[in-house]
């Protein structure tokens, strides 16, 4: 069990820093996504699942979709001048 | 600001914060040492008084319910605040087509990424249902199940394309969703208030532990944030979609039209 908190947390470290990493904002957005779902793995590892379904829906789905909008917005803005 | 006084800036930022967060770090609990005394008392009490089993549910519908619906009502204001500021500036048409930039080409979708879509949207949405369905006696709840559903909404979107998803998101039925599950809500906090008892206190049969409908109250209560979540979450995708979408008066260059 500690073993699978320790490997969790590692992961989330990983992906955080390559979230901070990644410079180009839409590989970015995709970076965030698999950090969202790195972070719901280590809430179930946790023993709280609530919050994990939560995290899952919103950090890896929803959040990610909205700046994938908000970037072609904005690509398409700067495309139109 | 040169790179030697950032570098300095940091030596000294480091030489002050790290001792202080190991100061901080040593004298936290042992990782996972059970010191909460208010979960201990919901494990100790709610099992028996509420006849449910995911005790979240029970603190978050029950013991402090009212926050709850504070909390739903703020998610209403919020999304109804974005749709006033996005809708304002572009109106409600449909358009056959999505905005799309000119240099980027048009792919059709492959019959597997249709099919896939397609059963996972619905499997989604029957699971999303089901989680807010099961909030009382499995982990999960109104806003999990929502934000499920309303995310196999956007599996629709990937599957069918931007016209199809347009023309079955309908605004007025995702608002009355979103409006209705909200009033439910404050409905099933109002009713017990205006018979004399506190709000959200349960009127309800609780019922067998262990079943679907054990909870009274909690089970209308957690439905009722489902729908308004889903409701909500897919009004707030569908006015962010539109942003992109390319009106008739100002259209987009583009070289394949």
């Amino acid at each position: 069990m500690s073993l699978l908190i320790a490997a969790a947390l590692c992961l989330v470290a990983v992906s955080g820093f390559l979230v901070v990493r990644s410079r180009d904002p839409n590989r970015q957005v995709f970076a965030l996504a698999a950090n969202g779902l790195v972070l719901s793995v280590l809430f179930f590892v946790l023993q709280a699942p609530d919050v994990g379904l939560s995290e899952l829906a919103v950090n890896t789905v929803l959040t990610p979709l909205m700046f994938l909008v908000t970037l072609a917005a904005a690509a398409m803005n700067e495309a139109r001048r | 600001m040169t790179v030697t006084w950032r570098l300095g800036l940091f030596a000294i930022s480091l030489a002050v914060l790290v001792p202080a967060l190991w100061h901080v770090a040593m004298a936290l609990p042992a990782f996972g040492a059970p010191t909460e005394m208010y979960g201990a008392a919901v494990n100790a009490i709610i099992p028996a008084a509420r006849h449910i089993t995911n005790m979240v549910a029970a603190v978050n519908f029950d013991v402090r319910g009212f926050d709850t619906l504070g909390e739903e009502c703020i998610l209403v204001a919020a999304v109804t605040g974005t749709c006033v500021l996005l809708r304002g500036a572009r109106g409600e048409d449909l358009t056959a087509e999505a905005g799309h930039l000119p240099d980027r080409p048009h792919v059709e979708r492959s019959d597997a990424v249709v099919l896939v879509c397609r059963i996972g949207a619905t499997v989604l949405l029957l699971f999303g249902v089901y989680m807010a369905l099961h909030g009382t006696a499995t982990p999960g709840g109104g806003f999990q199940g929502g934000v499920i559903a309303a995310s196999s909404l956007m599996l629709i979107y990937l599957g069918e394309g931007y016209s199809p998803w347009r023309h079955v998101m309908h605004s007025w039925f995702l608002g009355a969703l979103e409006g209705g599950g909200a009033f439910i809500f404050v409905a099933a906090a109002a009713i017990p208030l205006m018979l004399g008892y506190a709000v959200l206190q349960n009127i309800l049969p609780y019922g067998q532990p262990k079943d679907l409908f054990a909870g009274g109250l909690m089970v209308v209560a957690n439905f009722a944030v489902g729908l308004s979540v889903a409701g909500s979450f897919g009004q707030l995708m569908l006015e962010f979609m539109e942003e992109t979408r390319s009106p008739e008066d100002d259209p987009i260059p583009d070289e394949e039209d």
